[in-house]
């Protein structure tokens, strides 16, 4: 029981975490129809930021946070300048393949900038832990779940009730309409870039004190939450958030207690199936265009 | 009626009566290409410079090693342009591909001796050929963004399930102490030995390409991926052809897989990830994306960076990615496309139009109905 629990409890928050990354993937795809292959070394350079504003400028930890999440969406922007704005006529593929360029040039930076040697960035409670029912639950593992409870709610409430999150979802479904009824595309394409590195950066400081960080730290995470994505179809929220959250517990529980050394690959391997048996994803309905 | 300029060829063609096989997804409207250049002359002279030159270029035991890399990630560099240059396949396992030849024909090797090196070579390419005949035909509706994540799936679980089988692919995925290869009792001991063999395997690779280059497989495989819906009421097969370019060059990957098990007498799987990822979009994307030539141009320069700017080895990612950055939005059409254009500036030509050399030709799914219409309409 007490294993359960606490596979149950690394689950969901590991689950939490992918659900940040998802849905920094989603909001980018609705907003621009590109899925940025950066997001991971986004998700690093947001823990980096941070580890640096807190060892380098002697920062509070929740000011380093601050700090790591503004930062990131200037990345994002700068992203947007250099790796979408030039290609915006061209097919969205070669746009993927230009945010690989992206991804290795921020993997290089940090290295430069921060070594290659494994970092420690401090938790905000500190080496806590709660115990229920027999099982030592770290408390970072509670802050996570909460913070990232709030922050995808509220990306979910500016998606359905706010003008922008309106705009974002008519692009989604039809850009020239949109446009045409005066979406201002290229604001919003700024904006998704932004939001979506503050949600790789928000995701990067609250799993960062969980283990070490080095420069491959975020691939890994982007990779299982492509999984969340593709279960989502790429357009749900909703479903995205769900579907991080089950992968998270599948791979930790059904992981853990089964295939310790192959947990890593459990996302990947759901992922495969349900890419060859509905190509479009699970939450997503078939459109298909000549 | 007023012919646009950029669309004569087509409608010229039609009026003369030759005939042009299903002008299936063509933007330019110059119609399907028409394989008119023999391309051997050109080749047998490239490789009888690269024969001659290199050897006495390169006498250094580095420089030759760089050589040999070269060819050999050129290799996997004309597998990958036929998976993703030709059928349009965003493929991301072709690094996994390589690896896994690395191990087959080390593992072959190891077991019978090096002088089983064909056989091993043979091993490599059945099984990369067979894994990639089965993940092509699982994830045949994805498209773009779904293949490219299902394959990039595949690759981080076989490189996981590759450092847990020890006693395939060597303690955490490492096998070390690969003799030379021996074929018919020669040994190829050193690196210009290497570079021979090397050189040899690229001409037969070269060759094959220039077959498939002037075989229907290159006309399906183009209007498989520019639409599918189209091409396939047309009858084309376009599942068959792209599943089998992605066998073929998947199998590519494993022979340039087994031959840098060799010229490194080590197979790691670290060396084959991320990083070697991009390497392999470098050289496509380099070299140029409409042809067999621009992946080894393109491996050149991906192989010789390091070596020209050996003083930045620190910022050598940050070189990678900006360079690939710079290509892609600079050239379009690769170094190759930019050299043919200069080309054919300089003697007042037309360019040749390939279809699909560009990456806006390439990939786009939509038809311009309104410029279809109007080639009809100059046809007729």
């Amino acid at each position: 029981m007490a294993k359960f629990v606490a596979l149950l409890a690394s689950g969901v928050a590991y689950g939490a975490i992918l659900m940040l990354v998802s849905l920094g993937f989603v909001v980018l795809f609705k907003a621009t129809g590109i899925v940025n292959f950066a997001q991971g070394d986004l998700v690093t350079l947001g823990a980096f930021v941070a580890f640096w504003a807190g060892s380098s400028l002697g920062l509070p930890i929740l000011a380093t946070y601050v700090v790591a999440i503004v930062g990131l969406f200037f990345c994002g922007v700068i992203i947007e300048r250099i790796a979408y704005v030039p290609l915006r006529k061209r097919p969205p593929i070669v746009v993927v393949i230009a945010t690989l360029a992206v991804s290795v040039m921020i993997e290089g930076l940090i290295e430069l900038w921060q070594g290659s040697s494994p970092k420690n960035l401090p938790s905000p409670v500190g080496t806590a832990v709660w115990h229920v029912a027999g099982a030592n639950i770290a408390m970072q593992r509670v802050v996570i779940v909460i913070v990232s409870a709030v922050a995808v709610t509220a990306v979910l409430v500016i998606f359905k009730s706010t003008s922008i999150g309106r705009q974002v979802r008519a692009l989604a479904s039809d850009g020239e309409t949109a446009q045409l009824y005066g979406v201002r595309t290229r604001a919003v394409s700024v904006g998704a870039f932004g939001v979506s590195a503050s949600l790789a950066a928000l995701a990067g400081v609250l799993v960062a004190p969980l283990s070490a960080i080095d420069v491959t730290f975020g691939f890994a995470l982007m990779v299982n939450s492509f999984s969340a994505v593709v279960l989502g179809g790429f357009v749900s929220l909703e479903g995205t958030a769900a579907a991080a959250l089950g992968i998270g517990i599948i791979q930790q529980v059904v992981g853990g207690y089964f295939l310790p050394g192959y947990s890593d690959t459990l996302p990947l391997i759901v992922m495969f199936v349900v890419i060859a048996v509905r190509p479009q994803g699970l939450f997503a309905l078939r459109s298909s265009r000549l | 009626m007023t012919v646009p300029t950029d669309t004569p060829p087509a409608a010229h063609a039609r009026r003369s009566g030759r005939t042009l096989s299903a002008s299936v997804g063509n933007r330019s409207g110059t119609g399907p290409p028409v394989y008119r250049e023999h391309r051997y002359l050109t080749w047998v002279v490239l490789f009888a410079v690269i024969a001659v030159a290199a050897p006495n270029l390169a006498t250094g035991q580095a420089d030759q090693l760089s050589l040999n890399v070269w060819l050999a990630y050129g290799i996997a560099g004309v597998g990958f342009y036929w998976v993703f240059g030709l059928a349009g396949r965003f493929a991301f396992c072709q690094t996994f591909m390589m690896a896994m030849g690395g191990y087959m024909s080390a593992w072959i090797t190891l077991k019978l001796g090096p002088n089983w090196f064909l056989v091993g070579v043979l091993g490599a390419m059945a099984v990369t050929g067979a894994i990639a005949a089965v993940i092509g035909l699982i994830l045949s509706r994805a498209q773009d963004f779904y293949f490219a994540i299902g394959t990039l799936a595949v690759s981080e679980v076989g490189t996981v399930i590759l450092t847990h089988t020890t006693s395939f692919s060597g303690a955490d995925g490492s096998t070390v102490g690969i003799a030379a290869p021996e074929i018919f009792g020669y040994a190829f001991n050193s690196y210009l030995q290497m570079f021979w063999l090397s050189l040899a395997v690229l001409a037969v690779v070269v060759l094959f390409a220039i077959f498939l280059e002037r075989s229907p497989v290159r006309r399906h495989a183009i209007a498989g991926r520019e639409n599918a819906t189209v091409a396939r009421s047309g009858g084309v097969p376009v599942v068959k052809v792209q599943v089998m370019l992605f066998a073929f060059g998947s199998m590519l990957g494993g022979v340039s897989g087994a031959l840098l098990g060799s010229i490194n007498s080590t197979v790691n799987v670290n060396s084959f990830g991320t990083s070697l990822a991009i390497g392999i979009f470098l050289m496509l994307f380099i070299g140029g994306i409409g042809s067999a030539w621009g992946p080894i141009v393109g491996a050149a320069f991906y192989v010789a960076i390091p070596q020209v700017l050996s003083s930045l080895a620190q910022y050598q990612k940050i070189v990678y990615g900006a360079l690939l950055l710079a290509v892609i939005i600079a050239f379009p059409e690769g170094l190759v496309g930019a050299l043919r254009n200069l080309a054919a500036r300089l003697t007042h030509r037309r360019p040749p139009v390939e279809p699909g050399a560009t990456l806006v030709e390439r990939l786009s799914s939509v038809l311009p109905t309104g410029k279809r219409r109007e080639n009809d309409a100059a046809a007729g």
